[in-house]
């Protein structure tokens, strides 16, 4: 990634090596075209009056717009936020400068909500660690026209890199939680029911409060999990009758309460919930087993847990910025732990079935077929980033890209699902682009690991050829590209019947003729497509 | 002192090698920005505070050396 930022002053210290060219001072006009990522990064200039720096804010966002209009919408902007770390006032009921800079930045967050490719950089998350004096060293002020003490540039450019991965949502999924002295006071086996401090005073109330805290996290789609050496009785009980706990069963789609190895449960966890180790942080006060896991586990993060309890609120602190901070939460998000819910309760049904397909009559599964539109294009997009298992080519769009292949016909569809014990959300996609009148390619075909096992992949594809009959498409085309994390699906168009044409160490083509077929779905699917 | 030195100029100027010759002349790194990042480093690792004319000062190896013993030893 290239980066090209428009700045007011001397920056470039902060920045260190990264691949960055610079503006001229207040140039608006001459964008480097090679960069990718356009950044505006003005801090408030010094002046002495606040009458001239007023009059300087109000100039500002006119010239981002003006920005904006020369980049291309493929690009991404990002838009730091003002603050004014230097202030400027004679009078305390003299706000004049305070709302020129609150003005500004309500302006620029209102700007990017209006366009997917601002993204917005808020630079007080940064300045509120630190006071005036060290903000600002005037004698290197005075010496290179950095206003910013260059002493702050490696927290800077930390903070910045971790802003990026932000924006480039890299998050972590879920928690696998301990329990006694983790979400709790004491040891539940031996202090008993009442001996646990949760709630009321200290240090109840510190733990109280990180419950508190996690369970927001849930709410933002964080699965929070359980690993517990414990007699499950005790814990379930405990649970189900103590009421001061914020967090109890029906907050964890799965857990493991025994005296086996953590690693070993932990791995069960990610399996259950079919989710990669690298995206678990497992936290717990007891430092031998945190060693165990990083030893045995070292995709899986391992934060130290604080020995006293009233440092849990600066630990959650840290946990979130570094492990679940999002850029913005999506529908999809909010609703994520009620999915992973709903999935380990199917998992438990599923034993009480001796034919298959009884139980997935019993799941009454309804498909949504929808064409891409403005209200899903965003998953979409999330959908083709992320997922890896079942991704036939593992293509990676951006929104530019989706609306491109809308804007020239081409056909996408994404896949609803919802079943009796829950909705899924959007959670899988195609992308079929037209060769010629009569052969369309599947570009892009991707669902998410939450949904397999159900028979829907064939459904979906099936359901869409069915479509693309009514077309008139007589061919069909496509491809699998191997990754280190599609094996699963190496051998799915086989399944569903395509001719394989040709096929190398990385790559297969296949085609077939949907006319003469019949592509027959089972009955036990209830589908709709637009 | 010397060694300590050497340690701040590879450091910041993310070099392999330095030695006792190295100057603003003959060392590309060693531009504006990063004379800046030296000085900040200079400061915090000896605990002194420098002058801006003295700063202008510092623009070879053994220039920079002379400088802080004369803070240190103060």
């Amino acid at each position: 990634m290239k980066y090209f930022i428009i700045r007011n002053t001397t920056i470039e210290n902060l920045f260190g090596n990264l691949n960055i060219s610079y503006s001229n001072y207040d140039d608006f006009i001459n964008i480097d075209k090679d960069a990718d990522i356009i950044v505006w990064f003005y801090l408030l200039p010094i002046k002495p009056s606040p009458e001239l720096l007023v009059c300087e804010i109000e100039s500002y966002f006119r010239n981002i717009q003006l920005v904006y209009n020369q980049i291309h919408l493929y690009k991404t902007f990002y838009i730091f936020t003002l603050q004014d770390i230097q202030r400027v006032k004679y009078q305390i009921c003299d706000f004049s400068v305070e709302c020129a800079v609150n003005s500004f930045n309500k302006q620029v967050i209102e700007f990017a909500d209006l366009h997917n490719n601002i993204k917005v950089i808020d630079f007080a998350d940064f300045t509120r660690n630190y006071s005036c004096d060290q903000l600002i060293d005037w004698k290197f002020y005075f010496m290179s026209k950095s206003l910013i003490n260059p002493r702050m540039a490696k927290s800077f450019r930390h903070w910045f890199n971790r802003q990026i991965e932000i924006i480039q949502n890299a998050r972590k999924k879920c928690i696998v939680l301990d329990l006694d002295n983790t979400l709790w006071g004491g040891i539940l086996g031996e202090d008993g029911y009442e001996g646990v401090k949760i709630g009321g005073d200290y240090p109840g109330s510190a733990f109280l409060m990180f419950q508190q805290n996690l369970l927001y996290l849930s709410q933002s789609g964080v699965i929070l999990t359980v690993c517990s050496k414990n007699n499950e009785k005790d814990v379930l009980s405990f649970w189900d009758n103590n009421p001061y706990l914020t967090l109890n069963r029906e907050h964890f789609p799965v857990y493991r309460i025994n005296w086996k190895n953590k690693t070993e449960n932990i791995v069960e966890i990610a399996d259950e919930l079919n989710i990669g180790l690298e995206s678990i942080v497992f936290i717990d006060d007891n430092p031998s087993e945190r060693e165990l896991v990083k030893q045995f586990l070292p995709m899986v993060e391992v934060p130290e847990f604080p020995e006293q309890p009233y440092l849990l609120p600066s630990f959650f602190d840290n946990l979130l910025q570094k492990y679940f901070m999002v850029y913005n939460l999506t529908e999809e998000d909010r609703g994520k732990t009620e999915q992973y819910f709903a999935n380990s309760k199917r998992k438990s049904i599923q034993k009480n079935f001796s034919d298959i397909k009884e139980y997935l009559t019993s799941l009454e599964i309804c498909l949504e077929i929808q064409t891409a539109n403005a209200f899903n294009i965003s998953r979409f997009v999330q959908m083709t980033q992320k997922t890896n298992q079942f991704n036939l080519t593992t293509r990676r769009y951006n929104d530019f890209d989706i609306q491109g292949f809308i804007d020239s016909g081409h056909l996408l569809y994404c896949l609803s699902v919802k079943d009796k014990f829950g909705d899924s959300g959007i959670t899988g996609g195609i992308i079929l682009k037209y060769l010629n009148k009569e052969t369309v390619e599947i570009n892009s075909l991707f669902l998410s690991c939450r949904v397999l096992g159900k028979g829907i992949e064939t459904a979906f594809v099936y359901s869409v050829i069915n479509k693309l009959k009514k077309l008139n498409i007589n061919k069909v085309l496509s491809t699998y590209i191997r990754t280190q994390k599609n094996e699963q699906v190496k051998d799915f168009y086989e399944k569903l019947g395509f001719n394989l044409l040709n096929e190398n160490q990385t790559i297969k083509n296949y085609s077939i003729d949907i006319q003469s077929n019949i592509f027959s779905i089972e009955n036990y699917y209830k589908i709709t497509i637009q | 002192m010397k060694s300590k030195l050497m340690d701040i100029f590879k450091r910041t100027f993310e070099l392999e090698f330095v030695d006792e010759f190295i100057s603003q002349k003959n060392c590309e790194k060693w531009d504006s920005l990063n004379h800046l990042n030296l000085i900040v480093e200079i400061e915090d690792e000896f605990n002194i505070s420098l002058e801006p004319n003295e700063i202008g000062e510092m623009i070879d190896f053994s220039s920079v050396l002379n400088m802080i013993s004369s803070k240190v030893s103060k």
